[in-house]
């Protein structure tokens, strides 16, 4: 069993340090005074300064997280309201009906959905920009949010929903008291999902931006033409740390959440 | 429910004092006022000093987007739903935006810096006259290739590529047109040849190459010769002159049996707005000082010949990159040659890609 334990934590260390070793390289040479990725000369902050000198590429990278966090937020409720939805289709065809339509959206290819909404948003007349873009990343990201959270209502039992019903409380009640906060976790999940498919889509992104209005991943793929410049690398680390210290600090409140919680109903 | 609802707020307030910022600093770049002018280019392809500079001089405020490909920025313009006012596109996209009316002529009297433009670049078969489109930077193709790694060799022609001794060192760029035009080019064709028999011929001289090619590639053939993973390459000018800076045993040669000579013009995309600002974009663009600050910035050729006296000699007098009269004259541009030809350049591309080695 030991000996069993210690090759599993090798296996475990192996594939983390796969899966970060490309990552460390490229914020090691965020640092680098030379102008490349394969020659380190000495430290320096420059491409730091340089970043925070571009504002244009600053206004993408806000952008990029306004998106980001304004779909998820919009995809999440719409997510949970279609989850709920589906659940609650009578008919058992019904059901698997719109679960199907659901996942095809997950598979279709992005170029596919993109090119499409391109096309739906020139007949209709919607300007290429911050609209366009937020429109297309709320319709790939509902499916997810479905996804994550259509489990975790089949998950909980509906003795519960018959309980609180008997009790005298109004769907309202049931919906608010009950069910929500039973599925919050999957709630969190699907959000999280939503957002950082936003964060780095490309294909569908490409489409559908346009007056001025892009995002970093659009913008870096254009820039990769004639090669990425280091502050990218310096955007890039920046982001990592950014997105670290949320895991971390969510993970904290979880933690406390859990722990005052008890055993305890969530409210 | 308590969890979610403050969740939703905090994700709420923090995109709203996003947006504020957004708006700050779009604010401070002057973005927000009526008189715009919106630029379509290739990922750092100008100098964003010359941007700030033409904001203040004329007080129209410029909104800068990029693209990757000739293909992207065409399916962008042709589905309209954008405003651009100014895209810079290569020749046989020109073309194609030309036939498919796409672009609003250029007012010859609103650009008086025209005169500027060495006229070898001017009236070119994409564009007579230069009704719509005026040159912005210009380069060949060629070889580029490491003198630490393949010897103290001189390359001068294609034809020095079919060497044995260079086996397996030669990576070549993906386009059917580069490719089957070094082999044309080779047998003393023209790059446009249409003749079926002239191709087959061009293809089955591609195949004799294989033993020497390392591997066909796309924009990373610029990192593979800077870090030496290959001695020989045909690239463009453009990423020749990058590949040099970095890696100073690279030397870059037009082949003296000719090549292909390649443009990046401004055009106005009939989907402007602001034509009138466009004109004068274009028009501030061809004033020789900012053209030589730009060309300093990007390092191709300008076809700029005003501009030449304000760049360092060593530059513009190294026949790499400014090749004389002579040789000019044995480049071509490319046309374009319709899709039925087109198809078949593909095809005997993509045999030649699969002929084993």
């Amino acid at each position: 069993m030991k000996k069993k334990s210690k090759l599993s934590s090798i296996y475990l260390v192996i594939v983390f340090l796969i899966l970060y070793a490309p990552i460390f390289y490229l914020m090691f040479y965020s640092f680098n005074s030379g102008g490349t990725m394969y020659q380190f000369e000495g430290f320096t902050l420059d491409w730091y300064r340089e970043l925070f000198d571009d504002t244009r590429l600053l206004i993408i990278v806000l952008n990029t997280v306004i998106i980001a966090l304004l779909s998820a937020v919009i995809s999440t409720i719409l997510g949970v309201a279609g989850a709920l939805a589906i659940y609650y289709a009578r008919r058992r065809r019904v059901k698997n009906t719109l679960l199907s339509l659901n996942n095809v959206l997950i598979v279709s290819p992005d170029v596919i959905i993109g090119a499409s909404f391109l096309i739906l948003f020139t007949i209709i007349g919607i300007k290429l920009g911050f609209v366009s873009v937020l429109l297309a990343h709320i319709a790939f990201s509902v499916p997810i949010v479905v996804i994550m959270v259509l489990p975790k209502i089949e998950e909980m039992s509906t003795s519960m929903i018959y309980a609180a019903l008997d009790l005298g409380a109004s769907r309202w009640d049931v919906l608010t008291k009950v069910i929500l906060p039973y599925i919050t976790p999957g709630i969190f999940a699907g959000f999280f999902m939503a957002l950082t498919y936003s964060l780095d889509d490309f294909a569908v992104t490409f489409f559908v931006t346009g007056n001025g209005f892009t995002t970093l991943s659009v913008e870096i793929y254009s820039l990769a033409r004639r090669g990425v410049s280091l502050n990218i690398n310096a955007l890039s680390t920046l982001l990592f740390v950014f997105t670290m210290i949320l895991v971390v600090g969510y993970y904290f409140v979880t933690k406390r959440n859990n722990r005052s919680n008890g055993l305890g109903v969530k409210l | 429910m308590k969890q979610l609802t403050r969740a939703l707020i905090a994700v709420l307030i923090v995109s709203f004092i996003l947006i504020i910022t957004v708006n700050k600093l779009n604010a401070a770049q002057g973005y927000s006022g009526g008189n715009t002018l919106t630029i379509f280019n290739w990922g750092d392809y100008i100098d964003q000093d010359l941007i700030k500079r033409f904001e203040k001089e004329t007080g129209i405020k410029v909104i800068y987007e990029t693209f990757d490909s000739n293909e992207a920025m065409l399916t962008k313009i042709e589905q309209g739903g954008t405003s651009y006012d100014i895209a810079i596109p290569s020749e046989y996209a020109i073309d194609k935006m030309i036939k498919e009316d796409l672009l609003i002529p250029i007012d010859h009297s609103k650009v008086p810096n025209l005169k500027y433009i060495d006229p070898r670049f001017m009236d070119l078969s994409f564009d007579p006259n230069n009704d719509y489109s005026v040159p912005y930077f210009w380069g060949t193709v060629g070889i580029a290739y490491n003198k630490a790694m393949i010897g103290d060799i001189e390359i001068t022609s294609w034809d020095d590529l079919w060497d044995p001794k260079f086996k397996n060192q030669i990576l070549i760029v993906d386009g059917a047109r580069e490719v089957m035009g070094m082999s044309l080019n080779s047998l003393g064709y023209s790059l446009n040849d249409t003749d079926e028999k002239h191709l087959i011929e061009a293809k089955e001289k591609l195949d004799l190459l294989t033993p020497n090619i390392k591997a066909i590639v796309g924009d990373e053939i610029r990192m593979l010769l800077e870090n030496g993973e290959a001695g020989i390459g045909l690239v463009w000018s453009g990423v020749a002159q990058e590949i040099m800076w970095e890696n100073e045993d690279v030397e870059y040669v037009v082949p003296e049996e000719g090549s292909n000579l390649w443009f990046d013009n401004m055009v106005i995309p009939k989907t402007s707005k602001n034509p009138e600002a466009a004109h004068q974009f274009i028009n501030f663009m061809l004033d020789p000082e900012i053209a030589a600050q730009n060309t300093e910035y990007v390092g191709y050729s300008t076809p700029n010949k005003g501009a030449l006296k304000y760049m360092d000699e060593e530059v513009i007098s190294d026949d790499r990159f400014y090749p004389d009269e002579e040789l000019t004259a044995k480049l071509e541009v490319y046309e374009n040659l319709g899709k039925r030809m087109l198809a078949y350049y593909n095809d005997l591309f993509l045999e030649f890609k699969m002929h084993p080695k």
